[in-house]
């Protein structure tokens, strides 16, 4: 569906380089990336908003590379929304279908197949699916930010797009409104089918819509994976950091029959299967995900083979809501393991700050990385 | 789905201590200082003349000519300077190119010249040069010319109108342009659906400046139309009779030019520059 081949863009000192992806049709995918990574540079160059120096950018088999905007299919919903300030909401909303009237290609296209409908009956239906009927005759000045956003998606989906692009959609809106919306912008996504790539720098939004999800980084795409894919199986460190990898520490792989043994410093010795370390000796980055770690009041009876069982003292408990973050000191050289456990389960184990606790780690929750 | 936040409910101004106040009176009593010295000396004027010799004058042919080619040359020199001032301020604003640096400061030459100098440069420019003795024989003869004064008006006011344009411009983000674009219009289609209108209170403020500039000036205008009765501006009749001693007919005139100038402005700045 979208297929951009070696893109290569600079501006001042920043450059995407090389920068290929592919999109499947009707996917909902995520660009996630630190600010400055250079996402919305590279949706601008997708949407033909900057003339790219080299490579290819395809849509639907079609070459779209020196196509001007237009003439993309591409329904922008940039990071500030750019409403029209001049223009109420529902004239907002109009824009694109009237612009479609000056050009007979366009006007084909959104009216051909559906001629008898009045841009109005149009405009109107999406207004209500988009939940802002209310506010059609106001001015973007005086909407929130959530109102704002919803606005800018019905104006782009007025199109009828091929691909939706939403830079940072909810970014500027509180935790509440942000959720709202991202389910809002999944359940469009269902109900269109329409290609759309999202950006963001936010974890857990990538989480909430993400068919899949390119991790970008000083304008490189990294990882392109589902969420659980680049969650459990980050290609790099960089990628592992950026995705709360939690603990992540440098060991050397050692073959030892059905295991690779990791020696880390001090209390750090892990266990992996060897078919996960085939590819990796020597020096490696381990990772193991906060999540992932049972934690036990006492010694583990009959630990399944090949589990790690590191004795440690808890140093710091963080409530975060649903779930605890622990920090459990192991060994004596001040090594430190993060524990994510539900709150049920936290308080099933009794272990407070200063309690002696011991943690498994199956070695299949093991991953290791080159770097 | 309804958002608590909204800009109608947002406090006017902040809350502010005895600092706070100062602060804002010491501001206030340089706008009061400007406004009522300038009106100190407008009333000088207004009360050196009696109404009588105010009515003569307002009646006189020759003030009435003066009063209606003043206002309809600047008025024209308000469309020829927008039909300039918005190209140029758009692509001043939007567009890098060699020598950007070079022509905006080449934009600015007219503010800071003595108006005098472009009078005498298009006296030199129309009969000593070929092109505009061309212009001067085969196509519109400027000198000596109503048009002349049309064209003195425009070299010395619209940048101006040009500098204020581009300034607005440059405060509309291009990235509201782009999703125009994206949305099915070409760059010029994002240009008069989105920059224009948005553009709107900034080209109603370049058109005062270009106004008020035009229906001041008579340097220039003396030097390249000269002072014959059918060409002399309210400016120019008001500098002439002056010269020759006529203070009382020449401050009754200023006193018109500047209830017709007041009166314009705020015209202009209520319906044009009202909120929607």
């Amino acid at each position: 569906m979208i297929q951009i081949h070696r893109l290569n863009f600079s501006v001042g000192n920043f450059a995407l380089k090389d920068v290929s992806l592919h999109v499947e049709p009707g996917e909902y995918f995520v660009v996630l990336g630190p600010s400055g990574s250079g996402k919305t540079l590279l949706m601008e160059c997708l949407c033909g908003l900057n003339r790219i120096h080299s490579g290819e950018i395809a849509i639907d088999g079609r070459d779209v590379t020196r196509l001007e905007p237009r003439n993309r299919g591409i329904g922008y919903v940039p990071q500030d929304y750019a409403l029209f300030p001049h223009r109420t909401v529902r004239q907002n909303v109009c824009f694109g279908l009237e612009t479609a009237f000056l050009f007979p290609s366009a006007f084909r296209r959104l009216f051909g197949h559906r001629p008898e409908e009045s841009i109005s009956a149009r405009v109107t239906e999406l207004i209500d699916s988009v939940g802002i009927s209310h506010l059609v005759d106001r001015l973007p000045g005086k909407l929130s930010g959530g109102e704002k956003q919803r606005v800018a998606l019905a104006r782009a989906l007025a199109i009828e797009p091929k691909v939706l692009v939403l830079d940072e959609p909810v970014s500027a809106l509180d935790e509440q409104t942000r959720d709202a919306l991202c389910r809002q912008l999944k359940r469009v996504h269902r109900s269109t089918g329409t290609t759309t790539i999202h950006i963001c720098h936010n974890f857990a939004e990538m989480m909430t819509v993400a068919d899949r999800v390119g991790i970008i980084h000083q304008g490189r795409i990294l990882q392109v994976g589902t969420p659980q894919e680049i969650l459990q199986r980050p290609n790099s460190t960089r990628v592992a950091r950026f995705v709360q990898a939690g603990n992540l520490f440098p060991a050397r792989a050692q073959n030892s029959g059905p295991w690779t043994v990791l020696n880390g410093t001090g209390a750090m010795q892990f266990r992996a299967p060897a078919a996960e370390a085939a590819t990796i000796d020597g020096q490696v980055t381990v990772m193991v995900r906060p999540e992932n770690i049972r934690l036990e009041a006492s010694p583990p009876e009959n630990p399944p083979p090949g589990t790690t069982v590191l004795e440690g003292s808890i140093r710091d408990a963080v409530d975060l809501g649903p779930t605890i973050r622990l920090s459990v000191a192991c060994g004596n050289e001040g090594e430190e393991l993060e524990v994510s456990l539900g709150k049920k389960e936290y308080h099933k184990r009794q272990a407070g700050v200063g309690d002696r606790v011991f943690l498994l780690v199956a070695p299949q929750d093991i991953h290791l990385m080159r770097e | 789905m309804n958002d608590p936040l909204s800009s109608e409910t947002r406090a006017s101004a902040p809350v502010t201590g005895w600092h706070g106040r100062v602060f804002a009176a010491s501001m206030m009593a340089f706008v009061v200082l400007f406004v009522v010295g300038l009106m100190a000396v407008f009333a000088a004027d207004v009360s050196y003349i009696d109404a009588e010799s105010f009515a003569h004058v307002i009646r006189s042919p020759e003030v009435r000519h003066a009063v209606w080619l003043s206002l309809w040359t600047s008025t024209a020199t308000v469309g020829v300077g927008l039909l300039f001032a918005i190209p140029m301020g758009y692509a001043l604003s939007r567009y890098r190119f060699p020598g950007h640096a070079v022509v905006d400061s080449i934009v600015d030459l007219p503010i800071i010249l003595p108006p005098l100098v472009v009078g005498v440069s298009l006296l030199v420019f129309f009969y000593q040069t070929s092109v505009g003795k061309w212009i001067h024989e085969e196509v519109l003869e400027f000198a000596f010319q109503h048009q002349g004064i049309v064209l003195c008006q425009f070299l010395v006011a619209s940048s101006f109108g040009i500098r204020a344009i581009k300034l607005t411009f440059d405060g509309i983000d291009p990235r509201i342009e782009h999703v125009a674009m994206t949305l099915g219009s070409t760059r010029a289609g994002a240009f008069f659906r989105v920059a224009l209108p948005m553009a709107r209170r900034g080209i109603i403020v370049g058109g005062i400046l270009i106004w008020t500039r035009a229906f001041g000036i008579f340097g220039p205008l003396m030097v390249f139309v000269g002072t014959a009765n059918s060409n002399r501006v309210l400016p120019t009749k008001i500098y002439l009779d002056t010269s020759v001693g006529k203070l009382e007919t020449a401050l009754a005139a200023t006193v018109l030019m500047l209830i017709l100038a007041a009166t314009a402005l705020i015209i202009v700045r209520i319906v044009g520059l009202r909120q929607r």
